[in-house]
């Protein structure tokens, strides 16, 4: 298991090299860069010699291989750097809007998890009733509707039926629990829907494939109460992908939740990726995608580990 | 691979007329056992009517403006209303749909063709080819699907074409990943080792011999992804990142002005993201359904 371990971990390591190389060149493809961006387009006449010194100022006149060493002997000493357009402490900037972001993650997967886990089982339990239908049509809706079309339904909906809108700004749960689950909860709800029609449907499936193995048939025969058979035989093998599917949609819920940002008018890190990107804030760009790459290599490792503690076959293959 | 199900199911439709054509028999077949993927394939071919037809169908023209029927409600003149313009809705829903399937079918259709090649390419040659590509796939696939689609749309600039290619680039490894497992199984039959020892170049293999052989994963793949490329194309131009006005197109018409007077005109908001909800539906259910018909093996989630 210790030798799995650290093979999963170091096989890693490229792969995140790989992702920080695409996202760096990636950056230097998009036309124009951030001092053409901020100086010309004003209109304002700026001379070439002014256009150059803060380039280098920037340190963007250095070679291409220099920046990239550079970039990357910081981040091993866990040094970001700063914004180029703000010129404030990029672990600051994504600090604040990292607690935004993953907070409605957490409440989206929790949201997800407590309403698919039993509509799933519940669905493959009563195969082909109308309870089934429901549950499909339930999350084959959810897959459909966009979640930033949800949000603003839901927006609507409150504005009509009580006459009031979510607060505007941002405050951490530790001041007021009050104050920021009724900003947040709203955006968990939207994306929340979505991501537990995925997960209910990979409940069924996966549940109905494991009812029909040979140890429910033996667990059922042997005159175990249903409930037994159910919970201790079949759901504790059919969780597995399950917790893949609520794993991998968290990891992609942290960066990717930038379009119902945009309708909760969250400022939250996909609303930070989108401007860093519009700006060509190069550094911030590098640093919030090599972020979200990270965050969902690390939850495949850690559902890599979980299989691997389950399933005994993959640990010694 | 499309004469099993008539083959096997014949018999069943013994009620109807005996001299039906095979295509009617078949679609008979699949309404008759596929009640929902039936329905979704209604809704996609209400969308195919809606984007062929729409100069015909749509009762205004979608560009005009009118400032005399600016947010007007639902009416018998303007059946879903009128926006801050005074456009009228119906008519840019129908010729959205143009838009949708365009960047839909475009997006998935290229993304499942060059998806396609590089997942057959990849097992054919195996190895440390396929190591390093496999590598490649897993950090193109450790963005975000929007996050990547936004980033091409940052580097190409906006429009329905760029809007396309960027749909296409991250589902590309996902359809190769698929396509991959499939291929890997041709490569191990004889016919492949005998085109090889007939000395054949390696592009003819891939191009001859393998990738007609995983035409079914293909077809599936494409179905399953319009309803997603739809969902993206709405997402970014709800941003403003994807088709740009005045371009009839679903997403954009939620953007800005359905949101700042979503109380004064609810309809701006409610019909449009009612359009994306029931063209995604339909492709979905349509997708899944096709899938179970032409390959049971594939039948997942």
């Amino acid at each position: 298991m210790h030798r799995y371990i650290v093979k999963r971990f170091l096989l890693m390591i490229p792969t995140l090299l790989g992702v920080a190389v695409l996202v760096f060149l990636l950056m230097r493809v998009v036309p124009g860069d951030i001092v053409e961006l901020r100086y010309t387009l004003e209109g304002t006449g700026v001379s070439d010699e002014f256009l150059a010194k803060e380039r280098a100022r920037l340190g963007l006149d250095k070679p291409i291989v220099q920046q990239f060493v550079e970039w990357m002997w910081g981040i091993l000493r866990l040094d970001f750097g700063i914004s180029m357009w703000t010129e404030n402490p990029i672990t600051e900037e994504i600090a604040l809007r990292l607690h935004l972001s993953l907070q409605v993650a957490i409440m989206a997967t929790l949201f997800a998890t407590l309403l698919s886990v039993p509509l799933g089982v519940l669905a493959a339990l009563k195969q082909d009733t109308w309870v089934d239908y429901a549950v499909r049509v339930f999350s084959i809706a959810g897959l459909a509707m966009p979640s930033f079309w949800l949000g603003i339904l839901i927006i609507l909906g409150l504005l009509i039926g009580f006459r009031w809108l979510p607060p505007m700004f941002f405050t951490p749960i530790w001041v007021d629990p009050w104050a920021n689950l009724s900003q947040l909860i709203w955006p968990a709800l939207a994306v929340g829907y979505r991501y537990s029609a995925v997960a209910t449907r990979m409940t069924r499936s996966s549940m109905l494939e494991v009812l029909r193995e040979d140890y429910v048939r033996t667990a059922r025969a042997k005159g175990l109460w249903e409930q037994v058979v159910v919970v201790r035989h079949a759901m504790k093998n059919a969780m597995l992908p399950v917790i893949t599917v609520l794993g991998l949609e968290f990891a992609f819920l942290v960066g990717g939740l930038v379009v119902t940002e945009q309708v909760f008018n969250l400022n939250g890190l996909g609303m930070l990726f989108v401007e860093s990107i519009a700006r060509r804030d190069y550094t911030m760009t590098q640093a919030l995608v090599l972020l979200t790459g990270f965050t969902f290599i690390f939850v495949n490792f850690l559902v890599d580990l979980l299989y691997a503690w389950f399933d005994p076959r993959i640990r010694y293959g | 691979m499309g004469a099993t199900p008539q083959e096997t199911v014949l018999p069943r439709v013994g009620t109807a007329p005996r001299r039906l054509p095979r295509w009617l028999a078949a679609v008979i077949w699949f309404a008759r056992k596929k009640p929902l993927g039936t329905a979704g394939a209604v809704v996609v071919l209400l969308m195919g009517v809606g984007a062929v037809g729409a100069e015909v169908l749509a009762p205004y023209d979608p560009l005009a403006t009118n400032y005399a029927q600016m947010l007007r409600p639902p009416s018998v003149n303007h059946w879903l209303g009128t926006d801050t313009f005074g456009r009228d809705i119906l008519s840019r829903i129908i010729y959205g749909s143009r838009t949708a399937l365009l960047v839909g079918f475009g997006a998935s259709f290229l993304g499942a063709t060059v998806g396609g090649i590089i997942g057959v390419a990849s097992a054919y040659f195996g190895g440390r080819v396929d190591l390093v590509v496999q590598r490649l796939i897993d950090m193109v696939m450790s963005f975000p699907i929007i996050v990547l689609a936004l980033a091409v749309v940052a580097i190409l600039g906006s429009g329905i074409v760029n809007l396309t290619l960027a749909i296409a680039i991250p589902f590309m490894p996902r359809i190769a990943r698929v396509v991959r497992s499939s291929a890997l199984a041709i490569r191990e039959t004889p016919y492949i080792d005998a085109a090889r020892a007939m000395g054949f170049g390696h592009g003819r293999i891939i191009f001859r011999h393998m990738l007609p052989n995983v035409v079914a994963p293909f077809l599936i793949m494409i179905t399953a992804f319009v309803g997603q490329a739809i969902l993206l194309e709405a997402s970014l131009s709800f941003l403003g990142l994807g088709v740009v006005e005045p371009t009839p197109a679903w997403g954009l018409m939620l953007r800005g002005a359905a949101v700042e007077f979503a109380e004064r005109a609810p309809w701006m908001a409610i019909f449009p993201g009612l359009a994306i909800s029931a063209g995604v539906f339909g492709f979905n259910l349509f997708g899944d359904s096709l899938r179970d018909a032409l390959d049971p093996k594939l039948r997942t989630g």
